[in-house]
């Protein structure tokens, strides 16, 4: 089990091997379904390397996705950009908007480095909301699609690139955590100044990891405008950066696998409940799961704080 | 025992701290040698602990500075100062769990390396160790040895699979050392390592520290267990109350009336 | 133009009395139990919305606002029973983490009772806007700024002047010998949820009748609230009174002359600020606990 749990390359492959073959076979809504839970399992991944492995904390995550879906976005509406290399500059961009405000935010530590982040991603959501040139709180509509060649991008071929993507971003996350660099993260994250103290710029390391989170967020934010081709500032609010975070702990802070499977546990729970919840409770909104969304974010942390795959998946520990 | 045509390391010139209305360090000089154990006495409160953070760049003292040779310490963060080559180990050992023991001294060899170090090391950087390039395989495996090589100075080599969380206490101060040496440091700062240690540990550890100085490193020591600290020291220097009372070879500040009662007054506190 | 500042002021000024009471909730909740909790804002937006759903089915505001209150301290303590408690032990992110939770969750369960339709509450009491020197403030807000006093001279005469007081000061100042002289740690961090979410209710009965209230309105409070604590010094019950109303104030006057919606933006741009510059805030002590 373990030593599946660290392949992740092959895994991986596989994985999106399946997800190929797959989407063939599944009605849109599902492929859909599928599409989504691969742009945020890609976020999440990014998450888990600053917050489970760096030991950091994020609450404003939804504002790097948000930063590189307007950028992408305004590059193919504005300049008709391919989504390609809006792909890359939203990428770009949210790594930089993440290098200049680390200079800031990561001087605090837990609990301020939350609120921080949480002021963060607010305040990154207001600039989208009354920004006009992005449009404002109305948002961007008509955003161009991916292609390859006259080939342009459906359903089916979205849920291919967004889990070619996971598999790329788990290949090469897999690669940093099992590297020295990924066990200097976890030495920054268990005890910082016996780090330093032996040399080990930990305010570097913190800062790459914080860029390398943003970079995964920004990617996944460009695939997202472009396969919905409509973004508004309310897609990328608090409540998407809680749901980050609650895909982090269901899955575990400190697994890569952790990150993919709180992604699907939370976009599919979400749909479950959306379904099920009305049928129950005659009269329940849909938005009602987010009740549920809370309550099991308390529950992981109280019974299983380190996440469903800490039994079998936990990396760096024996 | 003292060797003193080796130069002058470590250099501490009247740094003084202050916290609020206490004076925790009042001018306080000293000098030490690569090659020397220097221990640090001093009553309780006497500012051992917050000479080795003045040092270690941890704080920030108020007034005077330290160098390393000809380079000036104070107002360096805490990994530059170590990459200059002054560590220490803490009070209560910090570990890093969540990695193994080899792994945790393959940190402290590569520590300079990590987070955008300059001169860039490409084996170490996070590119090169995402795309899995092969260089950074033969690193490891490179750097897996000389890991087992320190462990086998320190007498850990069973300890190496080990994760950190499953440590004895005793173990914990062992390998905090241990990852210290790994570093090649020129000035090692050891804030109590025999404290909590059984006899057999303490022996180990008084090993490790003979060791260090024999290969040139400066060892400055605070240590409550006086006889230990005694034996072991070339060099003594005495805090109380912030101030340096005494300071010389261990015999003689021993016999240091002024040491004594500090000392006794501590006692009788 | 000079009046059309003086009246984003008063505005500010009423914003900052609520800010201020659910800043001194945080603070009352951090000082006790080391914890930040995020769904401070809830039990604001819970008294509103209990207090503005009985009046709507007919009952007297007193009665309201009085059963609104218990539903709010109520909230705060189960929220402390079932997921603060059983957590004890879990690091710092951990039980920050759990007052995320238990935001998103009040916050569903909330639309859940009440649905998304804003609802609102009559003014307490009659009569036209109070002119002062020469803007307006709608009469409500006398309740609200008296409801300030009132919550925050308890406090003082608590802390400064009951035995009680004094053990809880004695129990954030040093737990380990507080508990050895018997005093019980356990019980104070639960009174803090409940009196915490109380001041919370209470705020949210007051305020209600000037912007209204819907099952979302605990975000904004929320964040406000936490921003004005830490603006003020999150250990210090002044710096929550000064940092609500400086935040208020700011924040109204900058959303005033830039646009509404900036508002947050401005808010939380302080709390970046404040952080960086100085972490422990106005009148704070520490930032962190040691």
């Amino acid at each position: 089990m373990r030593r599946l749990s660290t392949a992740y390359a092959p895994v991986a492959a596989v994985i999106v091997a399946v997800i190929a073959v797959l989407v063939w076979f599944l009605p849109s809504y599902y492929t859909g379904l599928l599409t989504l839970i691969g742009i945020y399992a890609l976020v999440t991944i990014g998450l888990n390397l600053f917050m489970g492995y760096a030991g950091q904390v994020s609450l404003g995550q939804a504002a790097f996705v948000g930063i590189g879906a307007y950028t992408s976005a305004v590059l193919a509406v504005k300049l008709h950009l391919t989504p390609w290399l809006g792909a890359v500059a939203g990428a770009v961009a949210a790594a930089l908007v993440a290098f200049a405000l680390s200079f800031i935010v990561l001087r605090l530590r837990e609990n301020l480095l939350a609120l921080a982040t949480l002021a963060l991603g607010i305040v990154i959501n207001v600039v989208f909301n009354e920004w006009d040139f992005i449009g404002g709180s109305s948002g961007f509509k008509g955003i161009p699609g991916f292609a390859l060649g006259s080939f342009v991008f459906d359903q089916r071929a979205y849920a291919i690139l967004a889990w070619v993507l996971v598999g790329v971003g788990i290949w090469f996350a897999g690669n940093v955590v099992q590297s020295t660099y990924g066990r200097a993260l976890i030495a920054v994250s268990a005890g910082e100044l016996g780090a330093q103290a032996l040399g080990v710029n930990s305010e570097g390391l913190r800062r790459q990891a914080f860029v390398l989170s943003a970079v995964y967020a920004g990617i996944a934010g460009a695939v997202y405008a472009s396969s919905f081709t409509y973004i508004d500032p309310t897609s990328f609010g608090f409540l998407l950066s809680v749901n980050f975070v609650l895909m982090s702990v269901i899955g575990g802070l400190r697994s890569l696998w952790g990150a993919v499977i709180g992604a699907a546990i939370v976009v599919a729970l979400g749909q479950i409940l959306q379904t099920v919840i009305p049928l129950v409770l005659p009269g329940a909104r849909g938005d009602f799961q987010s009740f549920f969304l809370g309550v099991i974010l308390v529950a992981m942390l109280i019974l299983m704080p380190r996440g469903l795959t800490s039994r079998f998946a936990s990396d760096g520990a024996a | 025992m003292t060797v003193t045509a080796e130069p002058i390391t470590l250099t501490v010139s009247a740094v003084s701290m202050r916290f609020g209305g206490v004076q925790a360090l009042d001018e306080v000089s000293f000098g030490a040698r690569g090659g020397e154990v220097l221990g640090v006495m001093g009553p309780n409160g006497a500012g051992k602990t917050t000479l080795f953070n003045i040092i270690s760049g941890v704080q920030r003292p108020t007034a005077g500075s330290v160098q390393l040779g000809e380079v000036r310490l104070t107002g360096r963060p805490v990994d530059r100062v170590a990459a200059l080559g002054v560590t220490r180990t803490f009070q209560t050992p910090v570990m890093f769990w969540g990695l193994t023991v080899r792994e945790s001294v393959c940190i402290a060899l590569t520590a300079c390396e990590f987070g955008g170090s300059y001169p860039p090391r490409a084996d170490r950087a996070l590119l090169p160790s995402g795309l899995g390039m092969p260089a950074r395989r033969r690193a490891d495996t490179e750097l897996r040895a000389r890991a087992d090589a320190m462990l086998e100075r320190a007498g850990l080599t069973h300890m190496g699979d080990r994760p950190t969380e499953s440590l004895a206490f005793g173990e914990e101060r062992l390998l905090e050392l241990t990852r210290a040496l790994a570093v090649d440091p020129r000035v090692l700062l050891l804030d109590e390592p025999l404290s909590g240690l059984n006899p057999d540990e303490v022996g180990e550890v008084l090993r490790l520290i003979r060791g260090a100085r024999d290969s040139g490193i400066a060892v400055l020591l605070v240590e409550h267990a006086v006889g230990e600290l005694l034996s072991v020291a070339d060099r003594v220097v005495v805090l109380d109350y912030g101030r340096t009372i005494a300071e010389g070879p261990p015999a003689v500040v021993a016999a240091d009336p002024a040491v004594i009662d500090a000392y006794i007054g501590d006692e009788l506190e | 133009m000079t009046a059309a500042l003086w009246q984003y002021f008063l505005g500010g000024v009423v914003d900052g009395a609520i800010f201020a009471l659910v800043a001194a909730g945080f603070v009352l909740i951090y000082q006790v139990t080391g914890i930040i909790n995020l769904a401070q804002g809830e039990f604001v937006m819970i008294g509103g919305m209990t207090a503005a759903a009985l009046t709507t089915g007919g009952m007297p505001v007193v009665g309201a606002a009085a059963i609104a209150v218990v539903v709010a301290a109520t909230a705060g303590g189960l929220t402390y029973l079932l997921a603060i408690r059983p957590a004890r032990g879990g690091t710092a992110l951990t039980l920050l983490f759990i007052t995320l939770g238990v935001d998103v969750a009040l916050r569903g369960l909330a639309l859940f009772v009440w649905g998304t339709n804003p609802y609102s509450l009559p003014p307490f009491s009659a009569g036209n806007a109070i002119v002062v020197f020469g803007g307006a403030l709608p009469p409500q807000a006398l309740w609200v700024l008296g409801t300030d006093v009132l919550v925050f001279a308890a406090l003082y005469l608590f802390f400064r002047h009951t035995r009680m007081g004094t053990a809880v000061r004695a129990a954030v100042a040093n737990p380990p010998i507080a508990s050895t002289f018997g005093i019980p740690l356990r019980t104070f961090a639960f009174g803090s949820f409940v009196v915490a979410a109380a001041i919370g209710g209470l705020g949210g009965v007051v305020i209600t009748p000037i912007p209204g209230v819907q099952y979302d309105a605990g975000l904004t409070y929320g964040l406000a609230g936490f921003v004005s604590a830490v603006l003020g010094g999150i250990d210090s019950l002044p710096g929550a009174l000064l940092g609500g109303f400086t935040l208020g104030i700011v924040e109204h006057v900058a959303a005033g002359l830039l646009s509404p919606g900036w508002d947050q933006g401005i808010g939380f741009f302080i709390l970046l600020l404040v952080l960086v510059v100085r972490p422990q805030g106005l009148l704070g002590r520490a930032a962190r606990r040691a």
